[in-house]
């Protein structure tokens, strides 16, 4: 042993007055920036999709409802939970998040003798680190879910501007599959679907391409899936979780997939609808558009004996007499509407109820009736000169179209509206002009700005691609009439549509006008029902806004106990709430004649 | 690092070469040829520093890949050797006796992937798991999850919501 060996252990005593390297209160040693600690949620962001508890391996998350957070549409209204005797920081609830809301704090220090402590809603409990700035964020530019959606394939405008062909294509089973792998199954679409249709799992169906059990989900909520295919205003996928960082799912596309894949003899043996055992009941539907299909459907199911009456000549009602055919094929209407006449429903044809037959005797003949006779008058401007014969209704034209009878196109066109009806119009129109003059010259004008108008954007962008020419913004004044001829539409600057108590009531700067030259202009405003068959009963309805009869909004049920009406008299328009309704409806009419 | 992979390749088979960084190449080659490679490289090459080794799961290809990552302190550059190994036959001939470590990354890639190194010191004493039943975690087909759920019970009290049925209970209770 060496001299200093045995000195050494005195030396150490020296460390007794240098300054100490251990820190005694470690609070403020911060993680570094992308230290993944503790979880913050933007709450108000956040729309409670539960993808974070659905991939969370360590089963750490639950979904809870908080108080003063609401449930609604696009927002489950529960915010993620999270255990952290459970969470291993692996951060895969973050980088799934579909609205980025979920982020790691770099906190990660946090003392308490009470476990349940440890488990709380980041973003709704107050912590320390709410307020974090660094921590552990998505990295931009890579996402676990794909954010793009799997392009649709459409005809090119040249393919398309002469011809009612189906323009759009629908998808492969590759790209089909693809497109529903990137669905994360929350069910926020449900909710807003007006039919509340099992959106998550007739998408799995197309993942697991078990295209069976995806026409019995389909079904289960909405007998018309080819229809809903193609022309649903798709309001699920508004709402859809992946709308949030990227293009939602094409859920529209994937329903007409669906459909697509299932040839009409089928059907019977995959739903178990071929035999029906009948209850010896009778229920009369006026009007077999969607609403009244849908009520015949699952009325036809629950074993009642259903009569439809309809005015015109086949059935469909505005799916086939108001959409032009090249968005909406007429051999796909008859697929879904033939399944539903197969179930033994049926349909007496040119009757009109309140002419060729009376409401009252219905409701003597059968044990209850539905009524769904939807919108088909047109709405007129009533401007100066709109009682020109040259003067069209949309609704009118589109259908004569579908009848194949004769519309004497003019070469120079203005149309008067800016939602979908009016584009539909618009590019029919366009196309009878390509046919007969070989060029487009058709003009579309509404009160509405290009970004407050109703039609969808799509259906603008198209329009435009045919050639039609869309000027919107302005308020048509006068049509200027020639010699009994028509020469155009004056308008002016529409500077604001709605006044300050949010009524109708279009304010036009007069300074800034304009001429379109025409000879011959049709109105698409809007359209109107006609419930003239009411009018002897009418004393025994109650009516509300705008002359539309007061129903129960479960049961679709008026206060005539055996009448029920629904469609677009009653909410809407459009056919999936006029599906919704008729389904209510027929489950109405079961439980009133089960009570009866 | 070329003129290296050169001379590399007239004495070992060198399948795939990747020059990552100027300091950071990456070789693949046989199973059988690895460690005498390996040898030659600490010995002959200078890599006299053995970084890590670690496993990736190649499961739709059916092969785990080894990768021994070399460093050279005195060229400061570090030499990935890569090994493609059968996944059903997990097996790969054991290196402890080239670097202590060795013996520790084996037993550690024997607890998380089942790749088994016949004759490495310790190989089958548990590593980190101490008391694990369960398949070897960092296989790709290891459902953590289900693991999860079936060893650990949930704290008392947890409950959850579903969001559908949640927004169905609030916004829709009388069904569709």
């Amino acid at each position: 042993m060496s001299f200093k060996d045995v000195l050494m252990p005195f030396t150490a005593w020296k460390n007794l007055f240098i300054e100490p390297v251990t820190i005694k209160k470690p609070d403020q040693i911060q993680g570094a920036s992308r230290y993944r600690g503790f979880h913050k949620n933007e709450v108000d962001v956040c729309i409670g999709c539960g993808t974070c508890e659905e991939i969370c391996q360590n089963a750490a998350i639950d979904m809870m409802p908080v108080e003063g957070i609401e449930t609604k549409d696009g927002d489950s209204g529960l915010r993620p939970m999270i255990d952290y005797g459970r969470c291993c920081w692996c951060a895969l609830c973050v980088d799934i998040c579909t609205t980025n809301s979920l982020t790691l704090s770099n906190s990660f220090k946090w003392n308490s003798t009470d476990p349940d402590d440890f488990r709380f809603i980041p973003g709704v409990d107050e912590k320390y680190w709410n307020n974090d700035k660094l921590g552990y964020v998505k990295a931009d530019g890579y996402d676990l879910n794909p954010v793009e959606r799997v392009e649709m394939g459409e005809l090119h405008p040249e393919e398309r501007d002469r011809s009612f062909v189906e323009m759009v294509t629908g998808y492969s089973r590759e790209q089909a599959q693809k497109e529903a792998d990137r669905c994360v199954e929350c069910g926020i679409c449900t909710a807003t679907c007006p039919a509340h249709m099992g959106i998550p799992a007739y998408i799995k169906a197309v993942r697991e391409d078990d295209m069976e059990e995806g026409l019995r989900i389909l079904y289960e909520t909405n007998p018309l899936p080819e229809i809903c295919g193609r022309i649903c205003t798709h309001k699920c996928e508004t709402v859809c979780a992946i709308n949030h960082k990227g293009d939602p799912l094409s859920i529209r596309w994937l329903k007409r997939y669906i459909a697509d894949q299932v040839p009409s003899d089928k059907y019977k043996e995959i739903l178990g609808t071929d035999k029906i055992e009948g209850n010896g009941k009778k229920v009369a539907i006026i009007g077999a558009g969607p609403a009244g299909l849908s009520a015949a459907h699952y009325l036809a199911l629950m074993g009642y004996s259903v009569k439809i009456y309809e005015t015109l000549k086949g059935p469909g009602g505005m799916v086939r007499y108001g959409i032009p055919e090249y968005r909406m094929p007429y051999d796909q209407i008859d697929k879904d509407i033939d399944y539903i006449l197969s179930l033994g429903v049926e349909v007496q044809y040119n009757t009109k109820v309140g002419e060729d037959i009376q409401l009252e005797e219905l409701g003597k003949d059968y044990d209850a009736v539905f009524s769904a006779t939807g919108l088909h008058l047109g709405r007129s401007t009533g401007i100066e000169g709109s009682d020109h014969d040259k003067v069209y209704q949309s609704i009118e034209l589109l259908r004569k179209v579908t009848l194949e009878e004769e519309i004497d196109v003019a070469e120079k066109i203005v149309v008067i509206g800016g939602g979908n009806v009016a584009m539909d119009i618009t590019r029919t129109l366009a196309r009878l002009q390509n046919k007969k003059y070989g060029k487009v010259n058709v003009l579309t004008t509404c009160l509405e700005s290009e970004e407050a108008m109703p039609a969808d954007e799509e259906e603008v962008i198209e329009a435009r691609e045919e050639k039609a020419v869309i000027d919107p913004g302005w308020g048509p004044q006068k049509i200027e009439i020639e010699d009994g001829k028509i020469k155009g539409l004056h308008v002016n600057k529409c500077l604001a549509i709605f006044d300050e108590e949010g009524r109708f009531n279009p304010k036009f700067d007069n300074d800034n006008k304009k001429f379109f030259e025409a000879d011959m202009i049709v109105e698409s405003i809007g359209q109107g029902m006609d419930i003239s068959y009411t009018e002897k009963i009418k004393d025994q309805l109650e009516f509300g806004a705008r002359g539309r009869i007061i129903v129960d909004k479960k049961s679709f049920q008026s206060k005539l106990p055996w009448l029920f009406v629904g469609g677009d008299i009653i909410e809407g328009p459009d056919v999936i709430h006029g599906i919704a309704n008729g389904h209510k409806a027929a489950v109405g009419i079961d439980t009133y004649l089960k009570d009866k | 690092m070329k003129e290296l992979i050169e001379r590399l390749g007239t004495k070992f088979p060198v399948n795939e070469t990747v020059f990552q960084r100027d300091n950071l190449t990456f070789i693949t080659t046989d199973k059988i040829h690895a460690i005498e490679l390996i040898t030659h490289l600490r010995d002959y090459e200078g890599f006299s520093h053995l970084v890590i080794i670690t496993a990736v799961d190649w499961i739709e290809e059916g092969l785990f890949q080894l990768t021994y990552l070399l460093n050279n302190p005195k060229l400061k550059v570090d030499m990935g050797v890569r090994v493609m190994i059968d996944r059903k036959e997990a097996t790969m001939t054991s290196s402890h006796h080239l670097w202590a470590a060795v013996a520790t990354y084996q037993r550690e890639l024997y607890e998380m992937f089942g790749i088994f190194f016949p004759g490495s010191p310790r190989i089958k004493e548990p590593f980190i798991l101490e008391g694990w039943d369960g398949p070897p975690p960092y296989r790709r087909d290891f459902d953590t999850k289900k693991y999860a759920e079936d060893t650990y019970f949930p704290r008392p009290g947890r409950e959850t919501h579903d969001p559908a049925e949640h927004m169905k209970e609030k916004m829709y209770p009388e069904g569709s």
